[in-house]
């Protein structure tokens, strides 16, 4: 059998995948409580105001949240302990397949890993996070754009 | 788990449907095994389905009324490639009301709101992978794509799997719409067997009589490669 085709998310993914009478949620496994946190801007450098974001690892848990009117996101979960990296899923109007990416952990052995080798070097800086002064892991994704991110065919 | 078959789901940039022009990554995707992170993923079990979930024609009504339009049922089955029905995917449900209007702060389109009606579901498939909710038959819409562009009547999908690798997130369309065909968002789909997969069949058999028309609609996942005879 084949593959159901991909369609965008459309402008009100949030009827269905944010609504607030009962977002879905898990519970955060145990380990270090940590904040990702960032904006996703287009090829033009605006924010996209109408993306979702989920975050996703076997020790990291899963969280979803979508982007406001700066196009910032923020989502709370667990630090891997055994991996340098979250993976990032992102849907909006205007993104016919989801995106996949990851964010790396600044203070992690990132370098090492090895999806990073597979990308040229100037663009690996697009996946690693900035701390910030409130401690939240901070990562801006472009979707295009001179500072693309790298995006993942996984 | 196989691959993503690029050959069946959207290319991102589709000039034609003008929101994919500045969210389109230019660069190449980098091809990656999954790993523990894409062959695992989050479990929703039933607690996170309310009981009216799979009923929007009463799961925002008041007390004894029900949402307006052409009462349908959608039923079908989540299956991987090969076959096998995938029990406990989540399936997340939204779309407009009959009159072609959503429940949402950013949408200005002159149809009124169905006090009765929000236009969200939430369905849990069961140890065959099969599924089913009811509802009304969405209405078409226009939207900003050019002098004048309509999206068919559609209820759109977000499907979490067993794996994070197998999340969907789709839209299903009715047989027989003429606006199927002149849809840019449709028009992304890089085949007509890829638009057939997104089109509910009429499904007589399973109508509720003097109630309900049944539509099916199956759904189909990455699955895990086949794995190697045992010697
Ligand atoms: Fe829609």
């Amino acid at each position: 059998m084949r593959q159901t085709p991909s369609q965008t998310a459309g402008p009100f993914l949030h009827i269905g995948m944010m609504p607030d009478t009962a977002p879905l949620a898990l519970a955060r496994p145990p380990g270090e409580a940590i904040t990702l946190r960032g904006v996703i801007l287009d090829a033009d450098s605006a924010p996209v105001t109408d993306a979702l974001i989920e975050v996703w690892h076997p020790e990291s848990g899963w969280a979803r949240g979508a982007t406001d009117g700066q196009g910032g996101w923020r989502l709370a979960v667990t630090r891997p302990a055994s991996a340098p990296f979250v993976s990032l899923w992102i849907i909006a109007r205007g993104i016919n397949t989801p995106l996949s990416t990851r964010l790396y952990f600044p203070d992690a052995d990132w370098q090492d890993d090895p999806a990073m080798a597979l990308i040229p070097p100037p663009r690996r800086r697009t996946l690693v996070a900035l701390r910030g002064a409130d401690g939240a892991y901070r990562l801006d994704i472009h979707l295009g754009g001179e500072a693309e991110t790298v995006f993942f065919d996984i | 788990m196989t691959p993503l078959d690029r050959t069946r789901h959207p290319p991102a940039l589709t000039p034609g449907y003008f929101s994919s022009v500045t969210r389109a990554p230019r660069e190449g995707l980098i091809a990656l095994d999954p790993g523990e992170a894409g062959m695992t993923g989050p479990v929703f079990g039933s607690q996170a389905i309310g009981p009216l979930d799979d009923d929007l024609i009463r799961n925002a009504a008041l007390p004894g009324e029900q949402a307006i339009g052409p009462r349908i049922l959608v039923h079908g089955r989540v299956l991987d490639e090969s076959g096998r029905g995938v029990p406990g995917a989540l399936l997340e449900i939204w779309q407009a009301n009959a009159g072609g209007r959503y429940r949402h702060a950013r949408d200005g389109y002159p149809a009124p709101l169905d006090p009765n009606f929000s236009g969200f579901g939430r369905v849990l498939t069961g140890e065959d992978g099969g599924y089913r909710f009811d509802t009304v038959m969405p209405g078409a819409y226009p939207f900003p794509n050019g002098p004048n562009a309509w999206r068919p009547a559609h209820i759109h999908f977000s499907v979490f799997g067993l794996a994070f690798a197998q999340r969907l997130v789709t839209q299903m369309y009715f047989e027989g719409d003429p606006m199927i065909a002149r849809c840019p968002i449709v028009a992304t789909l890089p085949t007509v067997q890829a638009v057939e997969a997104l089109t509910a069949r009429y499904d007589p058999a399973r109508d509720r009589p003097m109630d309900a028309r049944a539509y099916r609609f199956d759904i189909v996942l990455r699955g895990r490669l086949a794995t190697p005879m045992e010697p």
